[in-house]
């Protein structure tokens, strides 16, 4: 039981996550476990390897439209405000 | 046209989609392992109880808030009924969760919880159209 003690003492405290921009690095992880729960719901029969790449493309194609929308707001922003 | 599972009635097919259903929601991906989906089932379980203990982890257990984030511990509780009795151990407060470390915290565990849901619906469709069923005994005996 004593080996489990500093695993569960981990989650009673937050991690030091900032206001930057790199606390927006967290959205990958969840855009990669919806991309697959997505796929491995909705996959007729489950191919390990196209499981594999069809998360990935749909991980690729998310990413790409949050990143590319990030990119279009701040050039408003800049447009707006500079 | 769906494919029904012939041996069993209504009533024991209504009672076995409310069995796949509750297995789901308490173990995530329990349901697709009760209908011998195993590969989905591991899949299912690994990434959302992944996702639900990363968050846990980012923004403390305080994050499963059930007095001061009631509309977040709907989601969360969707991950397991094992999420209202961390909601209980929290309730007094003394855990602290607070600013970005305890946004990020509850959209892990409410999109893990969300996520879930999608799974129980995917287990009890896939349970109503047959998945996992045997049809009839000559494909039992060659299969």
């Amino acid at each position: 039981m004593a080996e489990w003690a500093p695993l569960l003492a981990a989650l009673t405290a937050p991690e030091p996550i900032g206001m930057d921009a790199v606390s927006m690095l967290w959205m990958f992880p969840l855009v990669a476990a919806i991309a697959m729960v997505y796929k491995a719901t909705k996959m007729r029969v489950l191919f390990l390897r196209r499981f594999l790449i069809e998360s990935l493309v749909l991980f690729a194609t998310v990413s790409g439209f949050m990143i590319m929308a990030i990119l279009v707001l701040n050039l408003l922003s800049w447009l707006v405000t500079g | 046209m769906e494919k029904k599972p012939r041996n069993r009635t209504a009533s024991e097919q209504g009672l076995w989609l409310v069995i796949v259903g509750l297995a789901a929601w308490i173990v995530p991906g329990a349901g697709h392992w009760l209908i011998r989906e195993r590969k989905r089932a591991v899949i299912l379980f690994a990434v959302i109880t992944g996702l639900f203990v990363t968050g846990l982890y980012i923004g403390s257990v305080g994050v499963v808030d059930w007095v001061g984030g009631r509309i977040w511990f709907y989601a969360q509780i969707l991950c397991s009924p094992a999420v209202g009795i961390l909601g209980n151990i929290t309730q007094n407060g003394q855990y602290p969760a607070y600013g970005r470390p305890c946004d990020i915290g509850q959209l892990y565990t409410g999109i893990a919880g969300l996520l879930n849901l999608l799974c129980i619906l995917s287990a009890v469709y896939m349970a109503y159209c047959g998945r996992g069923e045997m049809i009839g005994r000559e494909d039992e005996d060659h299969g």
